[in-house]
């Protein structure tokens, strides 16, 4: 009985130390030098992913997850994109962003919430009209940017002390709302098991609704950064997002049933190890495709050791004897 | 029945049974034989073994060590299928029945090879022989046809044993404290002991209600934190003597309460008023303040879902649920803004998260009360406020960190308890509180419920346990088909005799 209780207390110590062995192999590769711009690469990709799979520890905390995050934020980006190439300035870009995110958000979790659909297969649905919106928005473009002559003021915010601003604000917003309110204490009830939760006077839907609500701007503040960096949105934007999403909170150390051991630190943890294990793959010179077989693997593996000791913890029925 | 049996020769024996889980050793070189013509009683606390023991002779587990024998032969199931075909067949949870698939489906499980030409099966076979094999048992009315998600929980336990009793089993295992069995699956589940025993067979009987071991049993094999303490014979059953060598010591104090008097407020803290669906008809009742309003009845009376329309959590079609400050409670939300916490008849699926802490779990039902600045919520609060249960109820555990679903039985329910005393609860509507809860535990629990009255705190006590809503109730309502059949005042002289008649 005992064992079991270590078993779940070892899995977020378990990822920390795949963060650190991610660092000291990364180090090792570049010998032990890295530069400036090295250290602005990781943390800028790795922002992006952070903000976003923090917002996506409230879905996972419930037992769920959403599928249509990245594109969310790829028709964010590409509304926020229109909107500035339109007139409207930074501010107004950003809100933008932050309303699109949020809009995916409401119309997620009021659908499931109305229909008593699962949260799953609505953000499935969701994904492919989302993907849909950005290819009407694209309107047959393979990009669409912001123009150079334009584009001063939004390159100003190509900053990487201000993606980790925005990183760090947001990880503590949401870390003191996971941490130190009932709503991520009731997420955590939920995903333990949503019909004790109900006899318990906890609304399922209003809680879903407000983990979207958490997430969709998490969405939107990821779009923002984005666009800040890259000024231009594809059809392809979005598409691999989601699934490094769902990878960096399991890689973080989320359980992947959601309930009482759902930590907000997953999102962070996990997102700077995807970001590193990729770089180290792009160091040593592996193709794309090859490195995409790696990540891949590194899912499945971690999935596995995940779910293994889930499996653990199901069998720990002490009413047996 | 079965006076003869005791010269008979073993029909099953374990010698030197040993079973370890990690660290836990659950079975501690146990000796037990089983007689031809007998009904061998198992019986002792949460955690004595007794399980155990029956689950590795009927083949879900192996044996860490030792030797089981059947009919003077090495003993080695591999399987729970390989035992029952080779002749010990067990009950197991109403979790046994595959929902999805038909009943006749479900009867004709592991032995579907039996059936058809080429291994092809016949849907009429299979339903022929499945409502053969229900009418052995003596039941007419369930429609092998229908898939089984059809029936309640109840009716699946059924289902098992005529898939077992099928089979013919030289030894049947029952386990009766893994789940509640209506009063109908219990007169069927007699019966079929009875012709078992009567025909030279024999069973294994395993149940946390003493009186009912002493009735049923022809003699009882006693077990203690996995070891055997005694066996007795028929003659020597005493409910105190089992008592003690079960708990090794005295029980200190009542078991029940012991005052007979009126003892409750006038004032009416809660009415339900004209109760109409969820199998409710047409239902009034007043609760009144320190009033402990015992509930029972058959299994399908109506009475579980009474205490779920009672907390607001399921909607009746016509009726209402009002406080005694005239508030309606419509949903859970209300119910407990006026302070009514329920706890539920299904413990591990809709009162407690097993794979969370204790502390999450008590704490539950209180976050609004340790809010700071009508937000924040801080862990030296939460610490504090679970903690308090955890020590009022005296839960066994190492920390209230240590997940629910390694508790007990008894411990888990003190848990649901403190969640709800802990958000003081002034109307606690219990449902089966002690359901799979062994004597110790079931006393604390009644003297508990027994000073939380006295605190004024009102109780609906919703049991199918006739002799200790007798023993608690101020009050006791017997519901037949959704309405209210019968009212009894608490009296001496009530015996179960007097009221079983006005519940079916």
């Amino acid at each position: 009985m005992r064992d079991v209780r270590i078993i779940s207390r070892l899995k977020p110590a378990l990822s920390f130390a795949g963060l650190l062995l991610l660092t000291v192999i990364y180090l090792f590769v570049v010998d032990f030098k890295p530069t400036a711009f090295h250290i602005q690469t990781i943390i800028n990709q790795a922002a992006v992913m952070a903000v976003m799979s923090t917002g996506a520890v409230f879905i996972f905390s419930l037992g769920s997850f959403d599928i249509s995050l990245g594109m969310g934020a790829g028709v964010s980006v590409c509304l926020g994109i229109m909107a500035y190439n339109a007139g409207a300035g930074v501010l107004a870009m950003f809100m933008v962003c932050l309303a699109v995110g949020l809009a995916a958000g409401i119309i997620n979790s009021t659908l499931s919430a109305v229909f008593k659909m699962p949260v799953f297969i609505m953000t499935m649905a969701m994904m492919a009209v989302l993907t849909a919106v950005l290819q009407i928005l694209m309107n047959g473009r393979t990009s669409l940017r912001v123009p150079t002559e334009i584009a001063a003021p939004v390159k100003a915010l190509d900053n990487v002390w201000l993606r980790l601003a925005f990183m760090v604000v947001f990880f503590i917003i949401c870390a003191v709302l996971f941490n130190y309110t009932k709503i991520g204490k009731q997420n955590k009830i939920i995903g333990g098991n949503p019909k004790v939760a109900a006899q318990t006077g906890i609304s399922v839907a209003r809680q879903t609704i407000i983990t979207f609500v958490i997430s969709g701007m998490a969405v939107g503040i990821a779009a923002f950064l984005i666009i800040t960096r890259s000024l231009s949105v594809s059809s392809e934007t979005g598409t691999s997002l989601g699934m490094d999403v769902m990878m960096a909170i399991v890689f973080g150390g989320m359980p992947l049933s959601g309930g009482a051991y759902s930590k907000i630190t997953a999102g962070v943890i996990g997102s700077f190890s995807m970001v590193l294990f990729s770089q180290i793959l792009t160091m040593l010179g592996v193709s794309a495709g090859l490195s995409q077989v790696y990540k891949a693997v590194l899912f499945l593996l971690v999935v596995f050791v995940a779910s293994f000791s889930y499996r653990e913890k199901m069998l720990s029925r002490a009413e047996m004897f | 029945m079965g006076s003869n049996s005791q010269n008979s020769p073993a029909l099953v024996e374990v010698r030197g049974l040993v079973k370890t889980f990690g660290v836990v050793t659950a079975l501690n070189k146990v000796n037990i034989q089983v007689r031809q013509g007998e009904v061998l009683g198992l019986i002792g606390e949460n955690g004595s073994g007794k399980s155990t023991v029956t689950s590795i002779i009927a083949g879900i587990q192996p044996p860490t060590s030792g030797e089981m024998f059947f009919k003077g032969r090495p003993w080695r199931p591999s399987s729970m299928t390989d035992a029952l075909n080779s002749g010990v067949g067990m009950i197991v949870q109403e979790s046994g029945v595959i929902a999805g698939i038909t009943i006749a489906e479900n009867i004709a499980l592991g032995e579907l090879g039996r059936f058809g030409k080429f291994g092809f099966l016949t849907k009429g076979q299979i339903i022929a022989e499945a409502a053969k094999a229900l009418r052995s048992i003596g039941v007419d009315d369930i429609d092998p046809s229908l898939p089984a998600f059809t029936l309640d929980l109840q009716d699946r336990k059924i289902i098992e044993i005529a898939k077992v009793w099928a089979k013919q089993p030289e030894v049947f295992v029952v386990d009766e404290t893994t789940t509640a069995v209506s009063q109908r699956g219990r007169g069927i589940l007699y019966s079929l002991m009875k012709r078992q025993a009567a025909a030279g067979r024999s069973v294994i009987f395993i149940s946390h209600d003493i009186e009912e071991v002493m009735n049923v049993c022809s003699r009882l094999t006693v077990l203690r934190d996995g070891n055997v303490i005694r066996s007795l014979e028929k003659e020597e059953f005493s409910l105190a003597a089992i008592k003690l060598l079960m708990i090794g010591r005295e029980l200190q104090g009542d078991y029940y309460r012991s005052d007979y008097g009126v003892s409750r407020s006038e004032d009416v803290v809660l009415s339900a008023r004209h109760l109409t669906g969820q199998s409710l008809n047409d239902l009034s009742l007043d609760l009144h303040r320190g009033e402990i309003l015992g509930i029972g009845g058959m299994s399908h009376c109506g009475m579980h879902p009474l205490g779920k329309v009672l907390f607001g959590f399921l909607k009746p079609d016509g009726g209402e649920v009002v406080t005694g400050d005239g508030a309606h409670i419509k949903n859970v939300v209300t119910a407990m803004k006026h302070a009514i916490g329920y706890v539920s008849k299904d413990r591990d699926s809709e009162a407690l998260v097993l794979r969370a802490p204790i502390r999450d779990n008590i704490v539950s039902a209180g976050l609004n009360k340790i809010l700071k600045a009508w937000f924040f919520i801080l862990p030296k609060d939460e610490r504090a406020y679970s903690e308090k249960q955890v020590a009022g109820f005296q839960i066994k555990c190492y920390s209230d960190r240590q997940l629910v679903g390694q508790l007990s039985g008894g411990n888990k329910q003190k848990v649901v308890f403190g969640k709800w005393v802990g958000a003081d609860s002034k109307i606690m509507i219990l449902d089966c509180p002690t359901r799979g809860i062994d004597i110790g535990v079931k006393q604390a629990m009644y003297q508990l419920m027994y000073s939380l009255k006295k605190e004024g705190v009102s109780i609906i006590m919703i049991s199918e346990e006739l002799a200790e809503l007798i023993g608690m109730s101020d009050r006791l309502l017997i519901m037949k088909d959704g309405r209210i059949a019968k009212e009894f005042e608490r009296s001496e002289t009530l015996t179960e005799a007097q009221i079983i008649d006005y519940m079916v």
